[in-house]
């Protein structure tokens, strides 16, 4: 057998080796597509049922809480109402996974309207009032004039100022400062499509963020603090779900944070004219 | 004269708390756990509000209202009550002839209101 026929053979061997090794890795990766997806699955489901038996819990707390079934105790009310908020609050973190799992198997979508920046704003600053008032924030809003409407998912928009306003909230100690902020901007800051974009601001005085959790914040399950001892309980998708929502919106949202002095997370919305008629 | 609700839902433990508040203040109520129950149960005793799930457990809530259609029987006033508040969701139901829709769990206050809204006028 002469050499070059020896080298041949050892050549097909090694590209046979190459193509089984290839065929099993992508074997490997179609598998873990699938276990992913039935995870994420999974994970819609799970949350959907879980909101069903809590729907029984506080419908019947509410009941005994409005006095339906007679009068009860100024005390026994105080612990019903605890009871409520636990649940609501139970809900909340079902629906953030839900919502979670339906970004990641790609079936959210957007219901474009059009409204006032200054509506949304001021609905989320009145949903955040009563948490505003327990912690003795100053909450201040500076709205630029001649803001256009917007042309965009108002309900996710307000879900966006919420949570992070919650957050600002959350995270900054009695008595500090938090505020929300809008004006027009050119939509190629950091790296958008270009044209016009109303730029977000949302920021406080509170604990900040250290350099290295800048990105982090904002992935799926992101906790700071991950110690079974933190103080702020979560899902860890509250800012990886309000990323997505502004992203759907082709819009951008980073935060500049020092820790100690505070955080101001920003985000625009490109501005975009509604559909005639 | 006081209000006919029917509650279509397949899980017997938000029926029973539904129940319990609308039979409190002064509805009547009946139940269906199905669509095939709660087409029957319309043509039986036609209610004056539906309050209805869409995940049932043999098919989406809103074929109620395809076969009722389909059987030109009269449909009530139809509230849908929903586990999502996804917007395509929201437009079927309302496509389809609900009068309202409600994300679950509708705050108790909220929903005496909604069905009072949606109950037809007795004059």
């Amino acid at each position: 057998m002469s050499r070059a026929t020896t080298d041949e053979s050892a050549l097909q061997q090694r590209v046979a080796a190459l193509e089984a090794q290839l065929h099993e890795q992508s074997r490997q990766t179609s598998e873990l597509k699938n276990q992913d997806a039935l995870k994420t699955q999974f994970l819609a489901n799970i949350s959907h049922d879980l909101r069903t038996p809590l729907t029984a819990v506080i419908t019947h707390a509410e009941i005994l809480r409005d006095g339906i079934l007679g009068p009860i105790s100024d005390r026994q009310r105080e612990s019903i109402v605890g009871i409520i908020g636990g649940g609501r609050q139970l809900l909340e973190m079902v629906g953030e996974i839900l919502t979670y799992a339906r970004g990641a198997a790609n079936q959210l979508s957007l219901s474009r309207s059009q409204f006032a920046v200054e509506a949304v704003i001021d609905q989320v600053c009145e949903m955040s009032e009563s948490l505003v008032a327990r912690k003795e924030h100053s909450l201040t809003v500076d709205l630029r004039r001649g803001l256009p409407r917007l042309y965009a998912d108002r309900e996710k928009l307000t879900h966006v100022l919420s949570n992070l306003l919650g957050n600002a909230i959350d995270f900054t100690p009695p008595g500090g400062r938090v505020w929300i902020a809008a004006r027009l901007a050119d939509s190629t800051e950091r790296g958008g499509g270009g044209g016009q974009a109303v730029l977000f601001e949302v920021g406080d005085s509170g604990i900040g963020i250290a350099p290295e959790h800048h990105e982090f914040v904002f992935r799926e399950f992101a906790q700071v603090d991950a110690s079974s001892s933190r103080i702020h309980h979560g899902t860890g998708l509250g800012l990886a779900i309000t990323r997505k929502f502004v992203e759907l919106h082709d819009g951008r949202i980073w935060v500049e944070s020092v820790v100690h002095a505070g955080s101001r997370f920003f985000f625009t919305i490109p501005v975009r004219p509604a559909p005639e008629g | 004269m006081s209000v006919h609700v029917l509650i279509v839902e397949d899980s017997v433990l938000v029926t029973d708390a539904l129940r319990t508040l609308l039979e409190a203040t002064d509805h009547r109520v009946t139940t269906a756990s199905g669509v095939a129950a709660a087409v029957a149960s319309i043509e039986r005793d036609p209610p004056d509000v539906m309050l209805l799930d869409l995940g049932l457990g043999d098919g989406n809530g809103l074929l109620v209202l395809e076969r009722l259609a389909a059987a030109s029987v009269a449909c009530p006033a139809t509230i849908a009550v929903t586990g999502s508040d996804a917007p395509e969701i929201r437009e079927a139901c309302r496509a389809a002839g609900c009068v309202d829709v409600l994300l679950k769990p509708v705050p108790s206050a909220i929903l005496r209101a909604r069905i009072a809204a949606a109950a037809p006028s007795r004059g």
